[in-house]
């Protein structure tokens, strides 16, 4: 067996624990709580869902097996038909997962993943001089000595900032190159029926989260599934914003649901005198200069109120040509896409220092048992709990803030956006989205003299310790060569996406894709550069969750 | 989850109101320390049962117990009420974060932001000690009263409900009642900016504008308040409790407030620093002023009233002009549209 993984018959008990759980925290009302799982999963499958009919006709089956029983049923076997629904939610949220196979695909893993990263064709492959290998194009940065010293010390959860599917793979490279144990994490159902990642990621230490399930139970289910998981030791991977970001921008909220799993497994590990009970949070930022996805993400976000999706399946996630395209270039154009960890916390948002020791703001070791004790007895607190949450959210947070590297392709984009933007100070987002038309150019230099403005700020910033640019930006900072930068960054918008964001001709730069020009701008909302407001603010704010 | 045991409680800070809540906790029967900077202050508390500078002619409850070792003070207590005025908050949380733990609960009962940076008195808390469960006591409660044992109510907020029970157990009495919040932020924002309204109502009294004039500041005044509040992103609700309206009334109607003392003697002709020197304490309504008009700017907000104080305090303005540039503005809507938006 692997290090760090759970074995196939520890994935058993996990999910048998977790059932017994959640049936054991079910007082009087099982009754209530079938007939609310009726009709959520009635409302579910009410709608059919393109390439899970097998799936949808064996619910269908159950539930009416389900309705049938209910009301022959004395009260006293209710429980019984509820853990039977819990059960399968748990065993499929476990089922993808094949520790033989797992085991197998990370001892094959660095090979097959550069072949599915850089390649992808054969044909591809004989074409170059050797295989470029997409971890050459991946910086790894922060603080990684500490993180198997932690790994050592109790169980860690990576939370990485989310802009694009490519981003468990990235961690999956960046994992075995700092050869850290495999990491779990709740990937959409969704993916896995993805054709390029599906059948590799069933097996790559992913459990399923099927985002189409409304029913509070199974959300329950889920969390459970990850506190216990966490409760055995089993390193995770949670994508703390829920879903991709939808504009572009560093998240700025969480789901607290998720997070709350690490104090609730921090909680039982001392109750049950576990030997290892810390857990440990480490934010990441990922940024990429250009995004595979960004067209269709950012359209989402566009979209009016009530008509964005929560789940994208058909994105260019989806698509080898996309794939292709973006891999090419990312090579060609030799972009770097910067993985960096930040500051180690735990769950009640404190920094751990090197030993995994908790500190207070000041630097001072503290026992962070004590948030958890009342005259030195472990006390349960549910509200207690999700304030420790929010703690942890803000400092999450805070860590994304300061961890995101700069790219030419955001200063370029920031500059030519709000040089539009000042022009036209009377509209709103979308209209002045759709008053950027072919007829509008900017002046090369008018972007210059911007982008020198910007990069004086954001050198500021850097020293400050507020954000980090890419070696580029801080290169072109330095030196006050803006040319370079914009060079930089029209080579990178004119090559992957179907037309470039902005391009060049003559002495005036073109807006071509002015939606991709605000997802790309966006990586640097909120930091105050050049007095502009923040526009995810004034953007449709999302009902429901976004996932997907 | 409310606890019937005793719990051990420290008061930091006795000054006028430190040594009041001190006071209070102790004649409902608890054991309590009481934090004193200066030891003998902590001595004549414990010798005399008096704190003449502050509180003279009160005989204070036998259970307090004064000292002047922060270390001493703190020490295995269960929750911590933290007195200090705003300018010395940030040095006493400093001294205290080597000597508190994280199980340890704290209630700081100071109104005021930090001159410079805005902070409220519960992130400096959070940026200075392992305290996480805190929260806030604040509402119309005049030290002098209370102590003479006339009926009031407080507010103690708190995210964490475990801390509103502490807090509440250890004060309420026949006649204090205490009424919990979990607008942390709106109940500290309340407790700061009416000091601001307290000055101008200070001016109107000493001017003699009638009762109609003073109930027209307080009311435009709440609205300001709650304005602001807001737009910080405190509940505007809160701003219609006792640590919102509550307060802001009976600072406006009490002539022994420190900052109507200073409105009063603006509106005699005194200079600010003739004011400040005359009352020989600090008001905090003349640093709010200058935070809130800050605060103001920084949020693109009208707030003519907190606006004219601080021309009046900053700026050499008569608080004559002042009240006329006041009745001769724009005139807004009664209830501002952004509150009653916010409103859930």
């Amino acid at each position: 067996m692997l290090p760090g993984m759970l074995s196939a018959g520890q994935v058993e008990k996990v999910v048998s624990e977790v059932a017994g759980r959640i049936i054991e925290s079910v007082h009087a009302r099982a009754l209530d709580l079938i007939h609310e799982t009726l009709w959520w999963e009635q409302d579910r499958l009410s709608t059919p869902e393109p390439g899970a009919e097998a799936e949808a006709l064996a619910d269908k089956l159950f539930y009416a097996e389900i309705r049938r029983q209910l009301p022959r049923l004395p009260e006293s076997e209710h429980r019984a038909l509820l853990e039977r629904i819990v059960c399968r939610y748990a065993n499929e949220i476990a089922g993808n997962f094949n520790p033989a196979v797992y085991k197998l695909a990370a001892k094959l893993g660095p090979p097959v993943l550069s072949a599915m990263l850089t390649g992808l064709s054969p044909r591809r492959l004989f074409q170059r001089d050797g295989i470029p290998r997409l971890d050459q194009h991946l910086i790894i940065e922060g603080d990684v000595a500490t993180l198997g010293r932690l790994h050592d010390r109790g169980t860690l959860i990576l939370t990485p900032t989310h802009s694009s599917n490519l981003d468990s793979l990235v961690i999956g490279l960046a994992i075995q190159q700092l050869e850290l144990p495999p990491l779990t994490y709740g990937a959409g159902l969704s993916l896995f029926r993805n054709p390029i990642v599906g059948r590799f990621l069933q097996n790559l230490g992913a459990y399923a989260v099927d985002r189409r399930k409304r029913d509070p139970l199974y959300k329950r289910t889920l969390k459970e599934y990850a506190t216990v998981s966490l409760e055995f030791g089993q390193d995770n991977l949670f994508f703390p914003g829920g879903a991709r970001s939808r504009s572009g921008a560093v998240e700025r909220k969480l789901k607290k649901g998720l997070l709350g799993c690490s104090v609730a497994a921090y909680r039982n590990n001392l109750i049950h005198s576990r030997p290892k009970p810390d857990i440990y949070i480490v934010p990441c930022t990922i940024s990429y200069p250009l995004v595979l996805e960004a067209s269709t993400l950012v359209e989402d976000w566009l979209a009016e109120a009530g008509k964005s999706r929560y789940i994208i399946v058909d994105d260019e996630f989806s698509r080898w040509e996309r794939w292709l395209d973006f891999l090419r270039d990312v090579f060609s154009l030799d972009l770097k896409i910067h993985l960096r960890f930040g500051q180690a916390l735990d769950p009640f948002g404190n920094s751990v220092d090197a030993h995994g020791g908790s500190i207070d703001p000041r630097g001072r070791p503290i026992d962070p048992r004590g948030y958890l004790e009342v005259k030195g007895e472990l006390v349960d607190d549910p509200i207690r709990d999700a304030e420790y949450t929010r703690s942890l959210e803000q400092r999450i947070i805070r860590e994304f803030e300061i961890g995101n590297v700069i790219h030419s392709t955001h200063v370029l984009a920031f500059a030519c956006f709000e040089l539009l933007r000042r022009a036209r100070p009377d509209l709103d987002l979308y209209r002045l989205l759709g008053s950027i038309g072919p007829e509008q150019t900017l002046a090369l230099p008018e972007v210059e003299a911007e982008i020198e403005l910007i990069l004086v700020e954001l050198a500021a910033l850097a020293e400050a310790n507020e954000l980090r640019l890419s070696r580029i930006v801080a290169d072109v900072a330095a030196h006050g060569d803006t040319r370079t930068l914009i060079r930089t960054g029209l080579l990178a918008f004119g090559s992957y996406h179907n037309r470039p964001v902005v391009e060049r001709r003559g002495i005036r730069l073109h807006v071509s894709d002015p939606k991709l020009l605000v997802y790309y701008r966006n990586r640097l909302d909120g930091y105050g550069l050049r007095a502009a407001p923040s526009l995810p603010s004034i953007a449709p704010q999302k009902q429901g969750y976004g996932h997907g | 989850m409310v606890e019937s045991q005793a719990r051990s409680v420290s008061v930091l800070g006795a000054g006028n109101w430190g040594t009041t809540v001190a006071h209070l906790i102790g004649q409902n029967g608890y054991q309590v320390r009481l934090w004193a900077r200066a030891p003998e202050a902590a001595a004549e508390i414990n010798e005399r049962r008096t704190n003449t500078r502050y509180l003279p002619g009160l005989s204070l409850s036998t259970n307090i117990v004064a000292t002047s070792a922060l270390e001493q003070a703190v020490a295995d207590v269960d929750l911590i009420f933290i007195v200090i005025p705003s300018q010395a908050f940030r040095t006493v949380c400093a001294e205290l974060g080597p000597l508190v733990r994280p199980a340890q609960l704290a209630v700081h009962a100071t109104k005021g932001l930090e001159l410079g940076s805005y902070k409220r008195m519960t992130e400096i808390i959070g940026e200075e000690t392992s305290l996480r469960q805190i929260g806030v006591l604040s509402g119309p409660n005049i030290a002098g009263e209370m102590c003479s044992g006339k009926p009031a109510g407080t507010v103690v907020a708190s995210r964490f409900p475990r801390v509103i029970e502490a807090a509440r157990e250890l004060l309420r009495s026949k006649q204090l009642r205490v009424y919990g919040n979990t607008d942390v932020l709106g109940v500290e924002l309340g407790g700061t900016f009416k000091n601001i309204i307290a000055i101008a109502a200070g001016m109107a009294t000493q001017m003699q504008l009638g009762e109609n004039a003073k109930s027209l500041l307080i009311t435009r005044g709440l609205s300001e308040i709650a304005r602001l509040g807001v737009a910080l992103g405190a509940d505007p609700l809160t701003f219609s409790g006792l640590a919102g309206i509550g307060d802001l009334m009976v600072t406006c109607a009490s002539p022994v407030s420190r900052n109507h003392r200073v409105g009063a003697a603006l509106a005699r002709g005194m200079t600010l620093t003739e004011a400040i020197d005359s009352l020989g304490m600090v008001a905090e309504g003349v640093k709010a002023a200058k935070i809130a008009h800050e605060l103001m700017i920084a949020h693109d907000l009208r707030s003519p009233l907190m606006e004219g104080v601080y021309r009046v305090l900053y700026e050499g303005l008569s608080p004559q002009q002042g009240l006329r540039e006041l009745m001769t503005g724009a005139v807004q809507d009664d209830i501002d549209p952004s509150l009653v938006r916010s409103a859930p």
